[in-house]
């Protein structure tokens, strides 16, 4: 479903990304990990479009999006929720969702009560302002948001970063039912319980580049720990 | 006292003049960052649409309310053909937009001189709007009532499209936050486009009423963006309710300090100031927490 071959990026002379390739398949979780500071979020804004690549290529379904503008990549079937779960905080619940659904233009008024059904937490709290939401409740909004856009590709930034394990477990229940659903899922995760639970195929980033991909299994290998260890 | 209260009319009418003004500049400078020094010129041709209307195409009384979608129109496709032609390639260097619309707005009072003529000229109000009515002593223009109305309804109607149309959503979630906008699927630059375009039909609009205030010359954009733009520093970004505050209150300090003489450098002074403040503190001087169009 997506591709990401040979790419590099960074910010203004500072390269961050050097030849990253990554795969996600549909139906898949594919879990993208590593310390703090070693690309991750780099890698999936050059994904969603809000970085460009210097060099390399970012394929979806087949069809060269690399230098596609982020609303086209959203239209094109990618949906992103970014780190540190932000959403329109002076919009309410409900308007969150319904703008994003909208503006994809991917799928009609029963996308908001399909990812309602998967949160249904946000159901009492559609009236009410983003700004006011908890971490947890803005999180799952931010992933709601990014599902009624009815995604190919489902791209989450550490979304259980912060997040009490009550809430984390339902935010896994909900990724492993989109994947199951055939959407391809790109997520960054920190933990390692998390990662061994979810994904399905591995990728370990260290300072711009990829150290390590294989299926889950091999995240059992101590090599591979050592890479991710905080 | 009596001389206070007969002010009280004319200070609402410039208050909301400033008010239609500065929603345009509070749109562009609280969503893209933008300093657009040309805004004024965009009353400036307002006013000249109903001067053109009246005095060229003949049309009379009527000219001023023709003028109202005309003006509208024309002040709005000149935004956009400044937002796409010129700012889009700038954004993200306020300085430099700064120096380029100056340009622009010196350009558009020459090409004001060379069609209109350097001096003043005068619109005349419809005579449905020529009387006046006395209301507890005070002398009421029409033409003055019916620029608060005019001010009135273009901000119910910005405020209601803002509340609850998708553009008004797609403009709000811009504002906020433009990464996740983007990423949401919204077109930021169409949004940006659509914005500019409908702040700066906003200033074509508050020309035609300026028109029925008084004489208009090729530089009454200059006199008038200096208190638009403290109208946006002083109300805050993206505020609405302080932007009517703000508007209303420069429109009675205008009208009570009009026989001060010296006016013309103090405001040279307090233009620089806000150019200043806007760089230093954008959310302005009285801010919320989250920047809510409310
Ligand atoms: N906007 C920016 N401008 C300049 N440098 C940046 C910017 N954003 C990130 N960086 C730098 O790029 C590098 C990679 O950052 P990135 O956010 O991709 O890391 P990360 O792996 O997501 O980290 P974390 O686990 O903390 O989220 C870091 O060194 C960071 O300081
Ligand atoms: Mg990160």
């Amino acid at each position: 479903m997506l591709e990401v071959e040979g790419v590099c990026a960074g910010y203004g002379r500072a390269q961050v990304l050097f030849d990253v390739s990554v795969r996600a398949e549909s139906g898949a979780v594919t879990c993208v990990m590593g310390r703090n500071g070693v690309g991750k979020t780099t890698l999936l804004n050059t994904v969603a479009g809000l970085l460009p690549a210097t060099a390399g290529r970012v394929v979806l379904d087949g069809t060269d999006i690399t230098r596609a503008r982020p609303h086209r990549r959203v239209r094109d079937g990618i949906g992103y929720a970014p780190q540190g779960h932000g959403t329109f905080a002076p919009m309410t619940v409900a308007e969150n969702i319904s703008v994003a659904r909208e503006a994809a233009g991917r799928a009609g008024p029963e996308a908001v009560e399909e990812a309602l059904e998967l949160f249904p937490r946000l159901r009492p709290l559609l009236d009410r302002r983003a700004g006011f939401l908890s971490g947890g409740q803005a999180q799952q909004l931010a992933i709601a948001r990014a599902l009624v856009t009815a995604p190919k590709l489902l791209v989450l930034d550490e979304p259980t970063e912060g997040i009490q394990p009550s809430i984390v477990a339902e935010i896994e229940e909900v990724i492993r039912t989109v994947a199951e659903r055939g959407v391809a899922v790109l997520l960054v995760e920190q933990y390692m319980d998390v990662a061994l639970r979810l994904a399905d195929e591995v990728a370990v980033i260290d300072a711009g580049r990829v150290v390590h991909s294989g299926p889950r299994t091999s995240l059992e290998d101590g090599e591979a720990q050592k890479l991710i260890a905080i | 006292m009596d001389a206070l209260l007969t002010q009280v009319p004319i200070a609402a009418a410039v208050g909301a003049v400033l008010l239609l003004a500065a929603l345009g500049l509070n749109f562009t400078f609280g969503q893209m960052g933008v300093i657009n020094m040309a805004h004024g010129e965009f009353l400036m041709v307002g006013a000249y649409t109903a001067f053109a209307l009246q005095a060229w195409a003949g049309l009379g009384g009527a000219a001023v309310l023709v003028a109202l979608p005309v003006a509208f129109a024309v002040t709005a496709l000149m935004g956009l053909a400044l937002e796409r032609g010129l700012i889009r390639h700038f954004y993200g260097r306020p300085l430099d937009t700064l120096l380029l619309t100056f340009g622009v707005s010196l350009l558009l009072q020459q090409l004001a001189r060379d069609v209109f003529g350097a001096p003043n000229v005068d619109v005349a109000a419809p005579s449905w709007l020529a009387g006046g009515t006395s209301v507890l002593g005070v002398w009421l223009h029409h033409s003055r009532l019916f620029i608060i109305l005019l001010a009135a309804v273009a901000v119910a109607a910005i405020a209601l499209s803002i509340a609850r149309s998708r553009s008004g959503r797609y403009m709000r979630a811009v504002l906020h936050d433009r990464d996740l906008a983007a990423v949401s699927g919204i077109p930021v630059g169409r949004v940006d486009a659509a914005t500019f375009a409908v702040g700066s039909g906003l200033a074509g609009v508050a020309g035609v009423a300026l028109a029925l205030i008084g004489p208009i010359g090729p530089s009454i954009g200059s006199s008038y963006i200096v208190d638009a733009f403290l109208v946006v520093v002083v109300g805050g970004l993206g505020q609405l309710r302080g932007a009517v505050i703000a508007a209303f209150a420069l429109g009675a300090l205008n009208a009570y300090s009009e026989l001060w003489t010296g006016a013309s450098l103090a405001k040279v002074v307090v233009f620089a100031v806000i150019i200043a403040f806007l760089q230093a503190r954008p959310q302005g001087l009285f801010s919320v927490k989250t920047r809510a169009l409310a």
